[in-house]
């Protein structure tokens, strides 16, 4: 149909670009915002804040479970780390109906990890919302939005292909950024985020497809086992099998804080987590684990290094050293891009270096989603825009400033609502999709450079706002020592006040340069990069 | 403090290719080169990406340290691109002084 | 003459549909047989030998989606698509465990 194989690919990634970019847009801010998914739920849960570990912690968490459920079928505790100050408690309740719900239902409790006292954070989804948004949307069947985001995903990863061979001077341009050239600008703009950080899209894109492969091309596992899943997944990703002890027979348990310091000399790490089965019968075992090293084409789960006991006696039972086992190299490859995905092994430096490059991610999409209104908005000369384009710019707005409004909106609802109100969690939701909602008929209604500026000036002030209005609900600000802390706290701050400083800078660039030319969409997202492209 | 190194080498590195390009070449330090010396900026480049390779290497497991390394690289590309055309003098200045610095940073701590 | 050239717009979005449905559609088809026949072909342990034609049917199908938008006529895209999906399918029924 078209001369050349680059022609086609233009057209194919011009029109699959349009038609999926405001969804993987939409999927590519939730889903960067996921890199600090627990970092946002404590930030969203104030009543947390208080807490912090103390040597103390293990055994406090020890003596709650004896409180709470004595005689549990086991106990799960996993102690404060680097991104949650709290303890997790969890236990299997001893009753038949508890066990035959399955393994995954059980009781939570949150303890403070200084004073031991259970703690009733405000009822929110926190930052799991937006994480889970990322990938399975909201309100939709969670199959079909699973579907459709990974077809979306799927579309990616050919624009990213067809990209690739459409890009004519691919490393000739690979350093070319023309400011002031408008259209032209923004294709230097999407050409540079897209191809600086092509390692990062391809693998955010592949591993993507990668996690939902069972569900997505279940047909290799059907022809090589005959439909028998189960025995796929004991094959590739084999779990440790639980020894259960059946006794009912009470027996006192021993002190926990030897075992502790056992497990922690004899891997050099702080214990993370403590698993114990039939607590406080005969033959109750304690697992001990720590940290492990990071791996990143370990397992997912498991294999941390780990001492398990006999618990009435504290006999040393096995040792787990967490050397990751020799896995076949086709599931090293899957858990090397999951883990990737995940950014499971991250340490906060690393996490933020995943963070910027969603953030490149981002400002790919959108500066191609502008590039397509620029291109068009440039060949109309004087007319006046059709509908057509004029709808694509409202959308365009309503994904972009409408969805970071939205996410400013989220927050502010978590310290507005009332703590008490009921279905509490679900208002929050409301608030976002509303707002975003409102943003978007907003943006029908003013499709053009002075809906991009109102806009643009909502998300800055939101913004800026919420960090104050932190303050002024907690008590907790940047400079206040609850906030460094937790670091996560003061980040939060930080990144909305950073945040708010772009889009304000963003939003300035609009106001001042906008105004020559056909001003329909030429303002930057979400990279301090691409907000250069803003001149025309 | 090794992480900044590897940083500011793979924005040197990075300078050091774009030097290697004519174009850049001319509107960064004025000149017309020659293909010598457009050559020599590029292996230099390359050399001073290899240079942060090691020091992924030596912060992070293999399979670890090159994924990073890409990400390390993206991280210091894309304020030199949008440098390049605003402010090439002060582009190319970084170059010289963020490794510089990175280094001695890591030789004091 | 403006018969023509809207009959030529016909045709060309009819072009552009098949090829749309060749390459969500077939591309799919495509993808799926080859990783059923690699899966049971592949010479290394089954779990390991399906994780790999899994890993690999992403890319499969991006390959047959740029084929379909790539070559030169529909029919070139359809035929591309649908021979190697047949001779996956028997490769992929033949070696399958009994």
């Amino acid at each position: 149909m078209k001369n050349s194989l680059r022609q086609s690919m233009a057209w194919l990634h011009t029109w699959s670009g349009l038609l999926l970019g405001w969804l993987l847009l939409a999927m590519f801010v939730t889903g960067t915002s996921a890199y600090f998914r627990e970092e946002i739920s404590l930030w969203m849960e104030p009543e947390l804040h208080a807490s912090h570990a103390t040597p103390e912690t293990p055994e406090l968490a020890w003596q709650a479970l004896n409180r709470l459920a004595p005689d549990a079928r086991a106990w799960d505790i996993r102690l404060p780390d680097a991104r949650a100050p709290v303890v997790e408690l969890g236990w299997q309740p001893d009753t038949p109906e508890a066990q035959n719900e399955g393994r995954r239902r059980g009781e939570r409790a949150i303890m403070d990890a200084a004073t031991g006292e259970i703690l009733t954070p405000r009822a929110t989804r926190g930052g799991d919302f937006l994480y889970r948004f990322h990938f399975e949307l909201y309100g939709v069947p969670r199959l079909w939005a699973r579907w459709l985001v990974c077809v979306a995903t799927m579309f990616m990863l050919v624009a990213i292909i067809s990209g690739v061979i459409t890009h004519k001077k691919i490393f000739k341009d690979f350093f070319t950024f023309r400011p002031g050239k408008g259209q032209r600008s923004w294709l230097d703009a999407h050409n540079a985020t897209a191809v600086l950080a092509l390692p990062f899209h391809f693998m955010i894109t592949y591993s993507g497809l990668l996690l939902f492969m069972v569900m997505l091309m279940p047909w290799g596992i059907d022809a090589a086992y005959n439909g028998d899943r189960r025995a796929f997944f004991d094959d590739a990703f084999p779990r440790a099998t639980e020894t259960t002890a059946q006794s009912q027979e009470a027996a006192p348990m021993t002190d926990i804080a030897p075992l502790l310091a056992q497990t922690r000399r004899a891997f050099d790490q702080p214990v993370t987590r403590i698993e114990v089965n039939r607590p406080n019968r005969a033959g109750a075992t304690v697992s001990i684990s720590t940290d492990r090293e990071p791996e990143i084409t370990g397992r997912r789960r498991g294999s941390a290094p780990t001492l398990v006991f006999q618990a009435n006696s504290g006999a040393l039972l096995e040792t787990r050293p967490g050397t990751s086992e020799a896995l076949p190299a086709a599931v090293r490859f899957y858990n090397l891009f999951a883990n990737l995905h995940l950014a499971r092994f991250a340490d906060p430096a690393v996490r933020w270096l995943f963070f910027l490059s969603g953030l490149g991610g981002c400002a790919m999409v959108a500066t191609g989603l502008l590039l397509w209104v620029a291109k068009r908005t440039q060949q109309l000369k004087q007319r006046q825009p059709g509908a057509s384009l004029r709808l694509v710019n409202a959308l365009n707005m309503a994904s972009m400033t409408g969805l970071i409004g939205a996410m400013a909106f989220y927050f502010a609802a978590n310290r507005l609502l009332p703590v008490e109100l009921a279905q509490r969690e679900s208002w929050e939701i409301r608030v976002f999709f509303i707002s975003w909602l409102l943003s978007l008929a907003h943006a029908l209604w003013r499709p053009n450079r002075r809906g991009w500026i109102e806009q643009l000036a909502g998300i800055t002030v939101l913004w800026l706002s919420v960090p104050l209005l932190d303050m002024a609900t907690t008590g907790s600000h940047l400079f206040s020592a609850t906030a460094w802390q937790h670091g996560a706290l003061a980040g939060f701050d930080l990144a909305c006040l950073l945040l708010g400083a772009l889009w304000g800078y963003a939003l300035w660039r609009v106001a001042r340069h906008g105004g020559g030319k056909k001003g329909t969409a030429r303002q930057p997202r979400r990279s301090p990069g691409t907000a250069t492209g803003a001149a025309s | 403090m090794m992480v900044w190194l590897a940083l500011a080498l793979a924005y040197a590195g990075l300078t050091a290719l774009a030097l290697g390009m004519k174009r850049h070449h001319q509107s960064l330090l004025g000149a017309k080169p020659s293909d010598a010396r457009l050559r020599a900026f590029r292996v230099t480049g390359w050399a001073l990406i290899a240079l942060m390779l090691l020091c992924c290497l030596r912060l992070w497991p293999l399979g670890l340290a090159l994924s990073l390394a890409f990400g390390l690289a993206t991280l210091a590309g894309l304020p030199l691109i949008f440098l390049l055309p605003y402010r090439p003098r002060l582009a190319a200045r970084l170059a010289l002084a963020l490794p510089l610095a990175a280094g001695v940073g890591v030789w004091v701590v | 003459m403006s018969r023509s050239a809207s009959s030529r717009l016909f045709y060309y979005r009819l072009s552009v549909a098949s090829r749309t449905v060749a390459a969500v559609l077939g591309g799919y088809a495509l993808s799926a047989a080859s990783t059923a026949a690699l899966a049971v072909t592949l010479p290394m342990p089954r779990a390991e030998a399906v994780v790999s034609a899994t890993v690999f049917s992403f890319l499969v199908y991006s390959g047959a989606v740029i084929w379909a938008f790539a070559t030169h006529s529909a029919l070139r895209a359809w035929l591309g698509i649908a021979a190697p999906t047949v001779v996956c399918v028997a490769v992929a029924l033949l070696g399958a465990p009994s």
